[in-house]
């Protein structure tokens, strides 16, 4: 019985688990007020301000140590994104499968349970939509499509989720560790389904999935470049907030993270619920990886999802598992995300710079970590 | 003439190495309570660090110090992070693995082209003229060998020194630690700090060792499945080395049946190792709960 034993050893302070955030008191302007009342809570802010600072510096610092000039570099990052109305659309259809991944992370942290695996979640939910994208073909009309390949992509990604919940309650498997694994995994079969099965016999020898039929493909809204995907993933957004915030499940859940043991006496059925998140979950990466596909990239392709689950993980971190807040971190990490194929022109860097800055944002709460308990 | 069996045993004995080190760091940092998922950053600094070494100074030796070093820098910003400013472990780790990706993607890019002299094979005296076991065991780079020695060395030390006492003490109940007049946050961060090292040379032994070369995100997600092996291994030093050759093996089965002409998919078969370390994960799951040191049972269960 080492579960009865958790709650004593929950005192101790050293290196051990931080009480839940996701449990907060007022709105967060009266918690502003109320940490600001005194000059204690100036203080705090200055420190947090601060930090942010540092960790953006620390990024200016280490593109000038690559002989670049770090001004010219949050320049160019900015224009890509933000200053350029060319670039939003770009921002906007590449946070829906962060935005969705990350929403995958929240719900199960709510009811204690750490899903690092929305990159293998999002890949089984472009697969599953590429394999039903491409049978269907010109067979049916758009919304049909749209709704088998999601259907199909949730099922799809909701399964490579709960399995690792099933392994959790039953085996007592670390979810962390088998959702990371599975990632491995999911990016293997979809090399293998486009290196051999799949592989498109007139894309000429490239690993690349048959392209989807005008029929499948997400409409753009407005005449933009904005596609569908968008709007989708923001009513799901607004969805899975209220769910969690009026919704019975979306308590129970909270009351299983904040204190399993609790939550097993007052007779609410924890392992059915701690699966249910991870479902709930994958269905939802699942999702992203069906619209990002069926909106912006058209055909699978290998590394195609540009590790958007591992990003979409610090974004929920960052937003704090506040659905809404995950959605405004995943629009940020998106506009740095986007940045990357110009400071790969401009600069001569590895693509993979941008995740120096986004670790980096990330770091500054982590190091706020013992501050903001005290804080709010 | 060595047929695939053998084959896959040698080079499961060589690539299960890359492995064994980071996961008995990370048997070291957990015994003392601290996960580290940065297992995976700290191998990628560190392959990185003995490549670049390697390849300017003409020696690999000098690479596998750096590698021990670029591992334990991040360990110790994990260490600082979880211990002193009290992050959520598995995060802190994952940030610091992307961080790493990052940094090594973009200071690997001018090593990607450059080659490196990689530690020299050696053939042990008389054991490694053993049949059959000699070339398994003792016909291998020299970090081979002194893995076994490290896994004795950390069995020894956990269990028969006075240091170890203090370390497991730490990991199971810190108060008691602290009441005992030790600083139990000192030891933590001194455990991951040290850990992290020893998966910068599991890093050192993929770049300069086995593979010979740098690529970006070369490690593939191993220092994951070394922090899996420490979980199904039960926090026990001589399970860890079969877990991490288990591994080892699983990946060289991959390469040892493509050579032989199986017609599976290749991608197929890279998802071998990954698949044997869950399956291993599931198998031993349960027995291993119980055993799991105190402190740690906690930041595993719940975190946010």
């Amino acid at each position: 019985m080492t579960l009865t034993q958790e709650p004593a050893a929950a005192k101790i302070e050293v290196g051990g688990a931080p009480g839940d955030p996701t449990i907060s008191n007022g709105n967060p302007f009266d918690r502003l007020t109320r940490a600001l009342g005194d000059a204690a809570g100036w203080k705090r802010l200055g420190v947090a301000v601060g930090v942010y600072i540092v960790c953006l510096g620390l990024f200016g610092a280490f593109v000038a140590s690559q002989k670049a000039n770090p001004f010219g570099v949050y320049q160019s990052l900015l224009d890509s994104s933000i200053f350029s109305t060319g670039s939003v659309p770009a921002v906007l259809v590449r946070a829906v499968p962060i935005a969705l991944a990350a929403l995958a992370v929240s719900i199960p942290a709510r009811a204690g349970l750490v899903n690092v695996g929305g990159e293998g979640q999002l890949i089984i939910g472009a697969v599953a939509a590429t394999g039903v994208g491409v049978a269907l073909g010109q067979h049916v009309p758009g919304p049909l499509g749209w709704v088998a390949m999601a259907l199909a992509a949730i099922a799809c990604g909701a399964v490579w989720a709960g399995v690792a919940g099933l392994l959790r309650v039953t085996v007592g498997a670390n979810e962390a560790v088998t959702t990371l694994l599975m990632n491995f995994v999911a990016n293997d079969i979809m090399l293998y389904l486009l290196y051999q099965p799949w592989k498109d016999p007139t894309g000429g020898g490239q690993p690349e999935s048959r392209p989807l039929t005008s029929n499948e493909v997400l409409p753009k809204i407005f005449g933009s470049s904005v596609n569908l995907g968008v709007i989708v993933a923001l009513v799901v957004a607004i969805g899975v907030y209220v769910v969690l915030k009026r919704s019975g499940w979306g308590f129970a859940l909270r009351v299983v993270g904040g204190n399993q043991e609790a939550a097993r006496r007052a007779g609410l059925p924890v392992k059915t619920l701690k699966v249910s998140a991870m479902l709930a979950g994958g269905g939802l990466a699942g999702l992203g990886g069906m619209l990002y596909l069926a909106g912006t990239q058209l055909q699978l392709l290998p590394g195609g999802t540009l590790d958007y689950g591992y990003i979409a993980f610090l974004a929920a971190f960052l937003g704090r598992h506040d659905p809404l807040k995950v959605v405004l971190a995943a629009l940020l990490f998106s506009a740095i995300a986007v940045g990357a194929p110009g400071l790969q022109l401009n600069y001569g860097f590895d693509g993979n710079v941008v995740d120096v800055l986004l670790a980096l944002i990330v770091c500054a709460p982590l190091v706020l970590s013992g501050y903001r308990r005290k804080a709010f | 003439m060595m047929n695939g069996f053998e084959e896959a045993l040698t080079s499961g004995v060589e690539g299960g190495t890359i492995i064994l080190f980071p996961a008995l760091g990370e048997l070291i940092g957990e015994r003392a309570g601290i996960v580290n998922l940065g297992t995976e950053g700290c191998m990628l600094s560190g392959a990185l660090a003995a490549y670049a070494v390697g390849a300017t100074t003409g020696s690999a030796w000098l690479g596998v110090i750096a590698g021990f070093f670029a591992g334990s820098v991040v360990g110790f910003a994990h260490g600082w992070l979880v211990v002193k400013q009290r992050a959520d472990q598995l995060a802190s780790g994952l940030v610091l693995w992307f961080l790493a990706i990052g940094v090594t993607s973009v200071i690997g890019t001018v090593y990607v082209s450059q080659s490196v002299t990689p530690l020299p094979i050696l053939k042990v005296p008389v054991l490694g003229s053993v049949p059959w076991l000699g070339p398994i065991l003792f016909q291998h780079d020299p970090l081979v060998y002194a893995s076994y020695f490290l896994v004795a060395i950390v069995w020894w030390a956990l269990y028969r020194t006075r240091a170890g006492l203090v370390l497991r003490a730490t990991g199971e109940r810190p108060g008691v630690v602290s009441v005992a007049g030790r600083r139990p946050d000192l030891v933590q961060i001194a455990a991951v700090t040290l850990g992290a090292g020893l998966a910068g040379i599991g890093g050192a032994q993929l770049s300069v060792g086995y593979v010979d070369s740098w690529f970006d995100d070369m490690t593939n997600g191993y220092g994951f499945v070394a922090v899996a092996v420490v979980l199904f291994a039960a926090w026990r030093p001589i399970v860890v080395l079969f877990g991490a050759y288990l591994f080892g093996i699983a990946l060289a089965s991959a390469s040892v049946l493509e050579a032989h002409g199986v017609q599976i998919n290749q991608y197929l078969l890279d998802s071998l190792p990954y698949l044997v370390t869950l399956i291993a994960l599931v198998a031993f799951a349960r027995s291993g709960r119980s055993r799991a040191p105190e402190g740690l049972a906690l930041a595993l269960s719940n975190t946010s």
